[in-house]
């Protein structure tokens, strides 16, 4: 008898649970106009990326600080004035007059070209690190973080774009992930020259970039929202 | 010759030139070195150096720098004026961003020049920005609160409204007199609240911010701020709550005042004394201590409840002298109704009762058996019988239990003494006095009582017992005997009041010197008349009397047939403790039961025969011996 009623209650208690999951998971993709539909703002998504790419920085700063202590290059080294990341190639605004100069197309397709350009060097370094038992845990946990970041990172990205395309802030001048891709690729063994400690200095600046350009695209496209 | 005199005078004026020249001596300069390098706003940046020894000559300082992205060129600086002394800016057209400067000062002099060491700078990192502008703090109030509203500007050059820094704030507050100050955060907003503040005080605030990748700026300007006094329309509120709080306090205090005397109790519990029922005190410690023993005696005995001397529950015998037949004949009809009533109530023998459920007393003087009629004369002649013993003390007492909560509570018995020259017929019933047999008496002792009986009889106390205390034990005596406490058992009995131990537990200070009307009186013996010579408690005929330490206490089983009272040995009733003496009347175990006859085995107490059968009242086993006895005149 109370088995029964145990187990009548647990049923409710599962289907309760069930149908609220369902709520929440499945969101629906929303179409234009389609009531009911939470609908994420411009602004919103800016700020998620934005936040996305300062936590980013914050481990790729993070694992370089380690390195640093553990593998402390010697400070004279003159070609470390020429230090050669593989993304050097890539054309950034040093500035921000140069940036503020940049079209928001052409500010978005650098991001987005180093957002690809990063993905597998990242991927690569996290297996190195997985594999070399001088490091330790954290670190390796801390380079599969940011490998994954940067996945994430470029698929939001590609979002936001989306979203201004809808909004019809971007033209569609913007070219496809394919022109990105295919520009790194002839080049993609470069970045297997790269150094530990080089590549996470390189990774480190890039990151930095690509937060503050997600900022200018914001502060100029959604201004209103806390610029 | 004059050659040699002129080379050795000449190396004499170059060595006292060589010395004279020693105290200015002049070298390459010193190695500088570059402290610090910043930038206000990631759009120019400064850098700074510290000169060492110059080596005696003018030293001027250039710095010069290579970019990562063409590290073949190298640049100097163009500007050595804007930052100060031994300073280099960079305006917006020779700085980058996100690139690496390699920088290096040279000192020259006339001697030579010295390289520092290079330092390689990003000035994405070396943000420091000014302390924010336009501090402002003026005091709002919420609902007759006032709190503080800071509100800033970002520093001017930093620009954040294009998104190109993100700066986060910090502010500090404290009040004027105070040194230590409190930080507060406050992210990206530039308005803050502060709440909290002390009325009529006056409070500094500061701020500063710093980019998300940089250093903290300078704390700005001190911004002064005094609160009014806010808390005098609220007056109203601090009488109520004094007002409030002097009547909390007078009532505790009234309360306290009012259970002081609890309070000491509980605090610092008082020293017990003697506790003897009718013990004065202070007659004892004035030495008058006849009179304090004198004052124990109760004369209101029965009608005296002790409220408090339920734990002196004691089981004892009654000397009862019969004023008039009359009134024993009420009183035993009392009794027997009693008793009868009891006897009904309690049909299961099985309780346990014990000793208390013997109601029988079986006498068995020289043949004689005793009835179990219901009649005064029958204690009369029980009475008579016992008289002619050598009683010398009896007492009437006891009386019926006191019935409150439907708890019989025996009462430690006095016995008073008779004088011997008293009357026959008063001596009949007065001697010993089975006026009633405390049938729940035993139950209504507590456990430990009983314990304490039954442990004083188990370790050899018993000369101590033997001596001081009457042992009748008809019945009630038995420690074992933990029987549950029934209601009605003890309306009006007829008791056995034996006196237990109960009352040996009474300090032994008290002993009697002469045997007064409230002295105890013991069986010390049966004699060959199946007398039970009794004598008193107290020392002074401790000598006088044998004393059978070993059966002092014997358990009335049942009246059987010869009207004789069944006792049980000491050993044998220890043994039956636990069992319905009503099982034992069958006669199995009568060999355990001391038959009180002429030639008794072991003789330990002496039953007055009783004229009437006693088996007739023996309702499950249990005697009520009521009939057999006359009641104190009451």
């Amino acid at each position: 008898m109370m088995l029964a009623v145990c187990s009548v209650w647990l049923l409710l208690v599962c289907l309760v649970l069930y149908s609220r999951l369902k709520v929440a998971a499945a969101a629906p993709t929303c179409t234009n106009g389609q009531a009911g539909c939470h609908v994420l703002s411009l602004a919103n998504l800016f700020d998620r990326v934005i936040q996305h790419s300062a936590r980013m920085h914050g481990i790729s700063n993070d694992l370089h600080s380690e390195f640093e202590l553990y593998f402390l290059p010697s400070k004279n080294q003159i070609g470390r004035v020429s230090r050669n990341c593989h993304t050097s190639t890539i054309l950034t605004p040093n500035g921000k007059e140069n940036a503020q100069r940049m079209a928001r197309e052409e500010l978005t397709e650098v991001i987005l070209k180093l957002l690809v350009a990063w993905r597998d060097p990242l991927w690569h370094f996290h297996q190195s690190l997985a594999h070399n038992h001088e490091f330790s845990n954290f670190s390796s946990n801390k380079s599969l973080e940011m490998s994954d970041m940067v996945h994430e990172l470029r698929k939001g990205v590609q979002k936001v774009i989306e979203k201004m395309k809808m909004l019809g802030i971007m033209g569609n001048s913007l070219g496809g992930l394919g022109t990105s891709e295919s520009l790194l690729a002839p080049d993609s063994a470069e970045w297997r020259l790269m150094k530990d400690y080089d590549l996470l200095y390189c990774f480190r600046r890039d990151s930095s970039k690509i937060q503050n350009y997600l900022k200018i695209l914001k502060c100029r496209i959604v201004p209103e929202h806390g610029c | 010759m004059m050659k040699n005199d002129g080379g050795v005078i000449l190396f004499w004026l170059l060595l006292l030139f060589t010395l004279y020249a020693r105290g200015k001596s002049y070298s390459v300069p010193g190695k500088p070195t570059l402290t610090r390098c910043r930038s206000p706003e990631k759009e120019t940046f400064t850098c700074w150096w510290e000169p060492s020894s110059d080596g005696g000559l003018p030293t001027t300082y250039k710095l010069y720098y290579r970019k990562e992205d063409s590290s073949d060129v190298e640049y100097e600086c163009q500007d050595y004026r804007t930052g100060g002394k031994n300073s280099c800016f960079f305006n917006k057209n020779y700085t980058s961003i996100w690139v690496n400067y390699n920088i290096t000062i040279v000192a020259i002099n006339a001697l030579g020049q010295t390289f520092s060491d290079p330092v390689d700078i990003d000035v994405y990192y070396i943000v420091e920005p000014n302390p924010p502008e336009n501090l402002n703090v003026t005091i709002q109030n919420d609902k007759g609160w006032p709190f503080l509203r800071a509100s800033w500007d970002p520093p001017k050059k930093a620009d954040t409204r294009s998104g190109w820094i993100t700066l986060i704030y910090e502010l500090r507050i404290k009040l004027e007199e105070e040194d230590e100050w409190e930080i507060r955060d406050v992210g990206q907003q530039k308005v803050f609240n502060i709440y909290g503040l002390q009325s009529e005080g006056t409070y500094v605030v500061q701020i500063r911010c710093r980019p998300d990748h940089g250093f903290w700026s300078e704390w700005s300007a001190d911004v002064q701020v005094k609160v009014p006094n806010y808390l005098r329309r609220n007056r109203s509120t601090w009488i109520m709550i004094i007002v409030f709080s002097a009547v909390v306090f007078l009532i505790l205090s009234w309360l306290l005042h009012i259970n002081s005397r609890n309070l000491k109790h509980c605090l610092l519990p008082p020293v017990p004394g003697p506790k003897i029922k009718g013990f004065d005190k202070k007659l004892h410690k004035s030495g008058k201590s006849l009179d304090a023993f004198k004052s124990l005696d109760v004369p209101d005995f029965p009608h005296h409840t002790f409220s408090k001397s339920e734990d002196l529950l004691v089981e004892f015998i009654e000397v009862y002298v019969p004023e008039e037949q009359e009134l024993m004949l009420e009183k035993s009809n009392d009794l027997h109704d009693g008793c009868l009533k009891s006897e009904s109530s309690v049909s299961d023998c099985d309780s346990g009762r014990g000793s208390c459920d013997s109601h029988t007393l079986l006498l068995d003087k020289s043949g004689q058996q005793t009835d179990t009629q219901d009649s005064q004369i029958d204690e009369q002649r029980l009475g008579e019988d016992l008289q002619d013993e050598k009683l010398s003390y009896a007492h009437q007492d006891m009386v019926s239990p006191d019935m409150s909560a439907g708890r019989v509570k025996t009462w430690p018995s006095v016995f008073s003494p008779l004088p011997q020259n008293r009357s026959t017929s008063a001596d009949q019933a007065s001697s010993l006095e089975m006026a009633k047999q405390h049938c729940l008496s035993d139950s209504l002792l507590p456990s430990e009582f009983l314990t304490s009986y039954h442990s004083l009889s188990g370790h050899g106390t018993r000369d101590h017992l033997g001596s001081n205390y009457w042992e009748f034990n008809f019945g009630n005596k038995r420690p074992n005997l933990t029987q549950p406490q029934t209601e009605a058992r003890h309306q009006a009995h007829s008791e056995i009041n034996i006196f237990t131990t109960g009352v040996k537990a009474e300090p032994t200070a008290l002993k009697f010197p002469t045997p007064r009307s409230s002295d105890y009186v013991e069986v010390q013996r049966v004699n060959e008349e199946d007398s039970i010579v009794l004598r008193p408690v107290g020392s002074n005929y401790d000598k006088h009397f044998e004393i059978q330490q070993g059966e002092e206490y014997s358990r009335v089983k049942g009246v059987d047939s010869d009207n004789v009272l069944l006792l049980l040995q000491k050993e044998a009733m220890e043994e039956e403790m636990d069992m319905c003496p009503c099982e034992q009347l069958s006669g199995t175990t009568e060999a355990h039961y001391t038959k009180f006859s002429t030639s008794p085995e072991k003789p330990t107490a002496y039953t007055h025969p009783t004229p009437q059968p006693l088996e007739e009242r023996v309702v499950n086993g249990y005697v009520d011996t009521a009939t057999m006895f006359t009641m104190p005149p009451y």
